[in-house]
């Protein structure tokens, strides 16, 4: 799977293309838990490129908002399509993370002094 | 509707389940299925076919191809997956709490609740020493 990623105003902006699945999201936790190691603790994961979450997934992003927090950290999700958010709304995750409509919205929420 | 019916022969391995979802997209291409019809199926597939690699065969250390079968009918997809792992119906699981907050959420459980949400019918038998699950849901206009 493709892990696109951008830094813009001191915010890590993670990307991943295609399906997060049993297959894919264990290469998505282990860069998502490298960034945290390395010390970010501003990050957004763009989902707009995402087809479909299986549980595979959404247990790495319910791992990583787990390690982000008492990090200090912020995490924000943005740009889900329809498939994604139904899994989402589906597994009750959507009460668990803040989620946004586009990278814009993530970024202005993060932006700023940490 | 192009090709009514797939059978597919899943190894019980991460390549296997990664062959099996590329199997699926092919079948939906061919019947020009739009994306929105397929990714349930896509989601169900994956969750099941990890359960049974990952659990089932496993703990036994293996087991023969996992069949997935197919069929697109009057408006309705069907899958079907029969495995000889141990017995276990998905339909007998306990719903997972989907209220907690996060540090408290279990990870158990969650994949075959998506299942049972994701599907139109979920039916499970134990038939000749196999698991045999079929998931229907009707496609979208």
């Amino acid at each position: 799977m493709e892990i696109r990623e951008d830094r813009k105003d001191g915010v890590l902006v993670v990307a991943p293309v295609g399906r997060i699945d049993s297959n894919t999201s264990g290469e998505l936790e282990r860069r998502l838990l490298q960034h945290l190691a390395g010390g970010e603790t501003r990050l957004i994961i763009d989902l707009q490129g995402v087809e479909y979450i299986s549980s595979a997934g959404l247990r790495v992003l319910l791992l990583v908002t787990n390690r982000v927090r008492p990090l200090g950290g912020r995490l924000v999700l943005c740009a889900m399509g329809q498939s994604v958010r139904e899994v989402f709304e589906l597994a009750g995750f959507t009460t668990i993370f803040a989620i946004v409509g586009s990278r814009d919205l993530a970024l202005a929420r993060l932006a700023g002094p940490a | 509707m192009v090709e009514a019916r797939r059978t597919l022969l899943v190894a019980g391995s991460p390549e296997g389940i990664r062959r099996a979802a590329g199997d699926l997209d092919a079948f939906a291409a061919v019947n020009r299925l739009p994306a929105a019809a397929v990714w349930p199926f896509q989601v169900v597939l994956d969750e099941m076919l990890s359960n049974i690699v990952h659990h089932g065969y496993e703990e036994q250390g293996g087991g023969s191809p996992i069949e997935v079968q197919l069929e697109l009918g009057e408006g309705v997809l069907q899958l079907t997956i029969v495995d000889d792992a141990a017995p276990f119906d998905p339909l007998g699981a306990a719903a997972p709490d989907t209220t907690r907050p996060a540090e408290q959420r279990p990870v158990g459980g969650l994949g075959i609740f998506l299942v049972r949400k994701l599907m139109d019918d979920v039916e499970y038998e134990r038939r000749d020493g196999r698991n045999r699950l079929v998931c229907r849901k009707r496609l979208p206009a």
